[in-house]
């Protein structure tokens, strides 16, 4: 770590950014808490505790163009367990928020354009496009990526992160850590779990190195508690849709699942995970909905849009619908029980070999009939997205089942993630209008 | 050029299987051991498409952005392709395989048996371990088909046939400029591996080797590597015969990337294991974009190729994310290469066929 790099950390970060990012929410939240200040036909004003999401994005990304020479930088894809790199040190970026981000301030098509001009086919993920165009142009919204001295690359969501890490690799030439998770097509078999632990010890065995510091397994466990309660705090936040009418839709989970991806492990993501259910909870006791009047009440299926997810929450409020849950947003909750404090490692390996990703598509199926029945769900939109292969396929099955052997509405739409080349809006919206008729709306 | 080994076709070899009453089990792409389910007393036959099948029966089940060879893989099935198969195998070898086997076994739960494999991605000596035991857990799933317990002396007895035949087909391809076939009998050739005995290839491979010239063939003007998944549509073949294109070496799934190293455990299972881990560097295993292109830049040096044709199935994932890296690499070793995109359920289209004789040209 150089003295420069550690002045220039402080200075712009510890004093400066934080103190104006600070600033910015406590006004925010007083705009918030002024009578008159929210204008919409359909909708309920947001949680006051949204500022303050923004303030732990930006000061993560903040954080990020500062730290070159005085973290280890990990880059990391979004399902890996990252609990034993939190505890080493680390800084994490994750390639698919940063996606995610720039699908919503919709420059996720520019980033593609690079990465298709510099030879990679339009159809391979958006997310990884955004990814390898953001780094051949260098240019992202928010401000700087610093670059990885590791990259950790779990292949619980998908086969194609592999793909994606290999590019980073050779772009990079850094190590990366392959943490290779067997596809669940039933129950977990022991051989499984045995492999997935032994690949995490190696990963902790090569993170030491990198960062050239020794796990101390009190600071492990410190960290997989706080991710503990995170992502308790998660499910109970996403549980709080259950109510009628819900103070939280799915589009809102969208933007507030960024702590549990990105800042899971830290002591700030559970503070204010804790503030915003307290919030949430509030608002159930007063009968506040996130909608102003709610008709029905919709389960969403796979990744957003992110570059339609305003337009898109417009559009179903203005029927009075509302998305309550995700199996996408559930992901980040369902596995809470699994985490073990005092059996870090052996956890790990339970936790991250089962989420909804790496599991059997019959499986997912299951999961929305409980969903559906928890949410008291009327009708389902499964978004087939042409960026994410292991979520789509198995959908045309699943809607076929849902329609004949349950007898809920559920309509697939085809789009993509972040390329919005791939998404006929005026077609989607003749469709959702059909399905809104179906629902009685 | 002739066929004076009367190459046996697909058919022609089911055809056998079911009037002799042997056996079969159809696998799809692309890893797995041969020898477990020759010890099984079950003939392995690969289903790599059908080429240039209708997808319309697979349409209900599978998005028009899953890659054809799974598409036509699945219509097979459901039009009833595989129901004299005893069991299915589908190796995990990417997304699409993997909802393929899970829609498989959670929605169409066909009469056959399906099994599916885990293929690691790592070549660590866990993957290894692993991989031995989720064979060793496929030998128990076969056995309760076959209800055979094959011993261990049996299945290092079959495994040591494997090797003798991908030892072969190595030598055939190492040979393959002084053998007097067009590419598409060399194919044709390459590709029964996928569905004869081991011990029926080594012969061909074999006899292939006795006829052929003693001096470099004359009549090859361009010399190339293909790379990719499968080369289908077969037509396309014929396109680089007739363009004076010749390919020396093969970097495809279903034939280079599984000539298998020789292996000797004690235990057979780790022995398959590591055999398949240690096969040359490919895409479905995980290897790292700098393995795969000094291999590439290997082959090409060592058959001097002038060009590398990346044969590519559209949707296939885990080559697209290749193919800029490895182009540009082989390009800066002044190795020409080209992108051929195809969808195996159609036939070849007329601009990749005009886009493979410029290419020939431009060697010239």
């Amino acid at each position: 770590m150089s003295l420069r790099d550690s002045l220039m950390y402080h200075l712009n970060v510890s004093l400066l950014g934080h103190g104006a990012l600070r600033i910015q929410r406590i006004k925010a939240q007083m705009t918030m808490n002024r009578q008159g200040w929210w204008h919409h036909e359909h909708l309920n004003p947001p949680p006051v505790t949204s500022a303050w999401l923004k303030e732990l994005i930006s000061r993560h990304y903040l954080k990020g163009r500062w730290i070159t020479g005085t973290q280890k930088v990990a880059w990391v894809t979004s399902g890996a367990p990252i609990e034993f790199l939190k505890a080493l040190g680390y800084y994490l970026i994750y390639p698919e928020n940063h996606g995610a981000v720039c699908g919503i301030r919709r420059v996720g098509d520019e980033k593609c354009k690079v990465a298709e001009h510099a030879g990679w086919s339009r159809d391979i993920c958006s997310y990884a496009r955004t990814d390898i165009g953001t780094i051949l142009s260098g240019k992202t919204p928010v401000g700087k990526l610093p670059k990885p001295d590791l990259l950790v690359c779990c292949t619980n969501i998908c086969q194609t992160v592999l793909y994606w890490y290999q590019v980073l690799a050779q772009q990079f030439k850094v190590p990366l850590i392959l943490i290779d998770t067997p596809f669940l097509y039933s129950k977990a078999p022991e051989h499984a779990l045995d492999f997935v632990e032994k690949q995490i010890q190696y990963a902790i065995e090569t993170a030491e190195k990198v960062a050239g510091v020794s796990m101390e397994p009190k600071r492990l466990r410190h960290v997989t508690e706080l991710s503990h309660d995170a992502v308790d705090l998660w499910n109970r936040i996403m549980h709080t849709g259950r109510a009628r009418p819900a103070p939280f839709l799915a589009f809102d989970e969208f933007i507030h699942m960024a702590p549990i991806v990105e800042m899971r492990g830290d002591q700030a993501t559970v503070d204010y995970y804790r503030a915003l259910l307290a919030e949430l909870e509030a608002r159930i006791k007063n009968g506040t909905g996130a909608l102003k009047e709610e008709k029905k009440r919709v389960l969403w299926d796979n990744l957003p849009i992110w570059f339609v997810v305003r337009k898109f929450g417009n559009l179903l409020a203005s029927r009075g619908v509302a998305l309550v849950a995700s199996t996408y947003t559930n992901a980040w909750g369902e596995l809470a029980d699994l985490i073990d404090p005092h059996h870090p490692i052996e956890s790990m390996a339970k936790c991250y070999i089962h989420p909804i990703l790496n599991r059997g598509t019959g499986q997912k199926l299951q999961t929305m009939k409980t969903m559906i029945e928890d949410y008291e769900v009327d009708g389902v939109l499964l978004h087939s997205d042409r960026s994410c292969k292991p979520y789509s396929i198995g959908q045309m099955d699943q809607q076929s089942i849902l329609l004949k052997q349950l007898g809920i509405p559920a309509l697939l739409l085809e789009a993509d993630h972040n390329d919005s080349r791939v998404l006929s809006w005026e077609q989607s919206e003749n469709r959702l209008q059909a399905f809104f008729e179906v629902l009685g709306v | 050029m002739s066929d004076p080994l009367n190459i046996p076709s697909r058919k022609e070899v089911l055809s056998d299987y079911q009037s002799s009453g042997q056996d079969f089990v159809a696998v799809y792409p692309i890893h797995y051991h041969r020898a477990l389910l020759r010890a099984h007393d079950l003939m392995p036959v690969e289903l790599w498409g059908p080429s240039q099948y209708s997808t319309t029966s697979a349409d209900a089940h599978l998005q028009a952005y899953t890659c054809s060879v799974v598409r036509c893989g699945l219509s097979f099935a459901l039009d009833g392709g595989l129901e004299k198969a005893r069991a299915i195998i589908v190796p995990h070898s990417c997304d699409s395989l993997q909802g393929l086997g899970s829609v498989f076994l959670d929605f169409i739960q066909p009469k056959t048996p399906v099994l599916t494999l885990y293929v690691p991605r790592g070549r660590r000596e866990m993957d290894v371990e692993f991989f031995a035991r989720e064979l060793m857990a496929l030998d128990k799933s076969l056995a309760k088909i076959t209800g055979k317990r094959p011993s261990e002396k049996m299945l290092h007895s079959f495994i040591d046939n494997e090797q003798k035949a991908d030892s072969a087909m190595e030598a055939v391809l190492n040979n393959r400029i002084r053998i007097p076939m067009s590419n598409r009998q060399f194919y044709e050739l390459m590709r029964t591996r996928q569905y004869v005995a081991a011990e029926k290839f080594e012969k061909l491979a074999r006899d292939t080797l006795e006829s052929m010239q003693q001096d470099n063939r004359t009549d090859c003007s361009h010399k190339l590597v293909i790379s990719g998944l499968v080369p289908e549509p077969a037509e396309l073949l014929s396109v680089m015969d007739d363009a004076g294109l010749t390919v020396v070496w093969d970097d495809t799934a279903c034939i280079g990337r599984r000539i298998y190293p020789e292996t000797d455990d004690a235990d057979p299972y780790v022995r398959m294991a590591r055999s398949i881990l240690g096969a040359p560097p490919d895409s479905a295993l995980g290897s790292s974009v700098e393995a795969r292109l000094a291999h590439l830049l290997d082959l090409t040096r060592n058959k001097q190729a002038q060009g590398v044709v990346f044969w590519s199935v559209k949707f296939c994932e885990p080559e697209l994310f290749y193919l800029p890296q490895l182009s540009r690499g082989l390009e800066l070793a002044g190795i020409r290469t080209l992108l051929l995109e195809v969808d195996i359920s159609e036939p070849a289209s007329a601009q990749v066929q005009t886009r493979l004789e410029a290419f020939a040209e431009s060697l010239t």
